[in-house]
């Protein structure tokens, strides 16, 4: 394992990558019974390292520029956390490499590692301690961080005595007063009074102004689009989507729009025996539940497969929708007179191709419905995501076939008359 | 900045650390209390007083070519006791001490090691302290210590330390995945005591047996600082040998230990 800890290891030239991970993952050992704790003792002591283990990370590579802020998001479980404390080097990976360059700054708990018993100077020296800073530079910058905290006389008292939003108050100043190259930090800045969270988002900006790289978790779409660059999406352990924040978040939103329409377990529509059903659908092949990347005037190809329970030739409908439940267009086999390829007895399928695709940029739902023959009755539905990519400032759904006139001719002759019947847009 | 300019930087950060640790280590134990700083000076002294009363009139031990005066006793048990109160208590402390951090472990990236070096250090640096005290006690008892072989009994001392260092990382590390470790070690240790000259000396003993004492690694201290201070037997180059060698082979597979397990305690913790 090849992996370097934060320690105090600063970027070596070259491209300023701050945060490296290559291929990282990680595995929680399963262990329930002192025996399993004792053979993993066993196994590590003699060098073996393949440990029975539930992995809750899987593959992931990222790569931190300086300057250049990242979002992480992903729903509960996704092992956001656990990311988090691979990079803070709290954990050891199991697979592949993780390196920071640079101090890190972790503001995840705040007062994690405070001790209740102790004053809060003194916690303040052991907490400047484990961050590397030695005795002088502690001298150096205890005044700055006891007037950041502004807890007055309380800076003496034990911890235990503290409200929570003081022990807040003395966590954020302490890495306020370090000022790491790579801050990391969870969903922390809603705590404390009005006027402190002013004075930390005014830290904030500060920091990230004067070159400062951000690492933030947060369910707010809104602070990760503010504050970062890049986004990476986490999902059930591995990278779901990863690059530009807008278009990372615009896929994570319309995947949790269609999550919550609740989409019934194909297990149990295929065991209910009804007519016509789906086997699946795929988008430009790919039949996974995060969205499939288009650009603008692309080609996108749905093929679903359906079962049918007696034999009869079905009707498949397909449709594409906004996020938000806009519908776009929709159009079946029937409609269009054609005959969806029977593959054998009791399976059908049907392919729709969208050449040249002109919906303008944004994320949308593509949907298959299987019909009777009849293509009257409607039975089950599948959706996917797609998310187009462009940077065209047309507004819109689709992009409409459009000409611009030069100069009418008969709008010359009226000498500006009525305008409005310029046959533009 | 070159590597070599970040090799003290992370040696700095380390002793600071450490010395964070070891004064935690210290408060908490005695001098977080009203009387602890006193506490941690009389309580030795009360200890050696019964430990002589005990010996002298109740067992009625004799020195080998002394009289049967409590004054002639104590500074003979307390070059076994204070050795050996150190030593276990190093061991005991240590061994714990990863399981007893695992909240900071699992928040703070840091080397875990300087919590063990830290207990270790605690220990010793405490009953060091009630050597000394010792020491000039007996000083002022009248009882003939040669002082002059005071370096080579520190020197010793430091050899103790580095043997408890070595075990103090191996059962911490093992304590992580195995919990009753500690348990098991607080039954083994005054086994380990009372089959080591700590309490008595080897001379008590049977001949046959008395050969046996040399299997613990603990025998060589209450016997060498008897001999270098008070000038009661002899301690063999052999035997220095033998214990320079084994502390420093113990610490070596200790840290080793430590060092493989070390990624692996927040799985386990």
């Amino acid at each position: 394992m090849n992996t370097v800890r934060n320690e105090a290891t600063v970027a070596t030239g070259g491209a300023d990558l701050l945060a490296v991970a290559r291929d990282l993952g990680k595995s929680y050992p399963k262990v329930f019974r002192r025996r399993d704790r004792l053979r993993a003792l066993g196994k590590l002591l003699v060098g073996i390292d393949d440990l029975d283990s539930v992995p809750v990370l899987r593959g992931v590579n990222l790569d931190v520029l300086r300057g250049e802020s990242l979002g992480l998001i992903g729903e509960n479980g996704a092992g956001k956390s656990t990311l988090l404390k691979l990079l803070t080097g709290v954990l050891t990976p199991t697979t592949g490499s993780v390196e920071v360059r640079g101090r890190v700054g972790a503001l995840l708990e705040l007062g994690a590692g405070f001790h209740p018993e102790y004053t809060g100077r003194d916690n303040v020296a052991m907490s400047a301690a484990l961050y590397g800073l030695a005795a002088d530079e502690l001298r150096e910058k205890l005044p700055q961080i006891i007037e950041f905290a502004d807890i007055g006389r309380y800076v003496d008292e034990p911890v235990k005595h503290y409200s929570s939003g003081m022990v807040v108050r003395l966590g954020f100043a302490i890495v306020a007063a370090l000022r790491p190259d790579l801050l990391i930090t969870d969903e922390v800045l809603a705590v404390g009074d009005e006027s402190f969270q002013k004075k930390c988002v005014r830290w904030m900006e500060d920091y990230l102004a004067h070159g400062g790289t951000l690492i933030l978790v947060s369910h707010s779409m809104y602070h990760i689009q503010k504050l970062c660059r890049h986004a990476l999406w986490l999902r059930q352990g591995e990278v779901a989507a990863a690059g530009d924040v807008f278009e990372v978040t615009q896929a994570y939103l319309a995947y949790h729009e269609r999550k919550s329409v609740a989409a019934p377990d194909r297990g149990i529509i295929a065991a209910q025996g009804v007519e016509f059903h789906l086997l699946g659908l795929a988008a430009n092949d790919l039949e996974q539940e995060t969205p499939v990347f288009l650009n603008q005037g692309d080609t996108l190809r749905l093929t679903a497969r359906v079962r049918s329970r007696d034999g009869r030739p079905p009707t498949v409908a397909f449709g594409i929708a906004r996020v938000d439940g806009t519908a776009v267009y929709g159009v079946s086999s029937e409609m269009d007179g054609i005959a969806p390829q029977r593959l054998d007895a009791h399976t059908w399928v049907a392919e729709i191709v969208f050449d040249d695709l002109t919906l303008l940029p944004g994320a949308y739902t593509v949907k298959a419905h299987p019909m009777d023959t009849e293509g009257v009755r409607l039975f089950d539905t599948i959706e996917r995501g797609i998310v187009v990519r462009g940077s065209t400032r047309e507004f819109g759904l689709v992009r409409l076939h459009h000409r611009w006139n030069d100069a009418p001719a008969q709008v010359m002759a009226q000498n500006g008359a009525d305008s409005a019947s310029s046959s533009s847009s | 900045m070159t590597l070599d300019e970040l090799q003290p930087r992370r040696v700095g950060k380390l002793r600071a650390i450490s010395l964070h640790f070891i004064r935690r280590e210290l408060h908490n134990r005695y001098l977080g209390s009203i009387s602890g700083g006193v506490w941690a000076l009389l309580q030795p002294l009360i200890q050696l007083v019964i430990y002589g009363f005990v010996w002298t009139y109740v067992f009625n031990m004799r020195l080998p070519g002394a009289g049967a005066t409590p004054v002639a006793i104590v500074p003979f048990l307390a070059l076994g006791v204070w050795p050996w109160n150190a030593f276990s208590e190093a061991v005991l402390r240590s061994a714990t001490v990863i399981q007893d951090n695992a909240g900071l472990i699992g928040k703070v990236a840091f080397p875990r090691g300087a919590l063990v070096f830290a207990a270790s250090s605690a220990s010793f640096l405490l009953h060091g302290v009630g050597f000394i005290v010792v020491v000039i006690a007996s000083e002022l008892l009248g009882v003939p210590l040669q002082l002059v072989h005071l370096p080579l009994a520190l020197l010793a001392f430091t050899l103790l330390f580095v043997l408890a260092l070595g075990f103090g990382y191996l059962f911490a590390a093992v304590q992580v995945f195995v919990r009753d470790t500690s348990q098991v070690l607080a039954q083994l240790l005054p086994l380990m005591m009372f089959t080591a000259p700590v309490l008595y000396s080897r001379d008590y003993l049977p001949e046959r047996f008395r050969a046996w004492l040399g299997w613990n690694p603990f025998t060589f201290y209450p016997e060498y600082l008897r001999a270098e201070l008070l000038g009661i037997g002899t301690v063999g180059i052999g035997a220095q040998l033998a214990a320079l060698v084994l502390a420093f082979a113990v610490l070596a597979l200790g840290y080793a230990v430590f060092r493989r397990l070390d990624a692996r305690f927040e799985d386990f913790l």
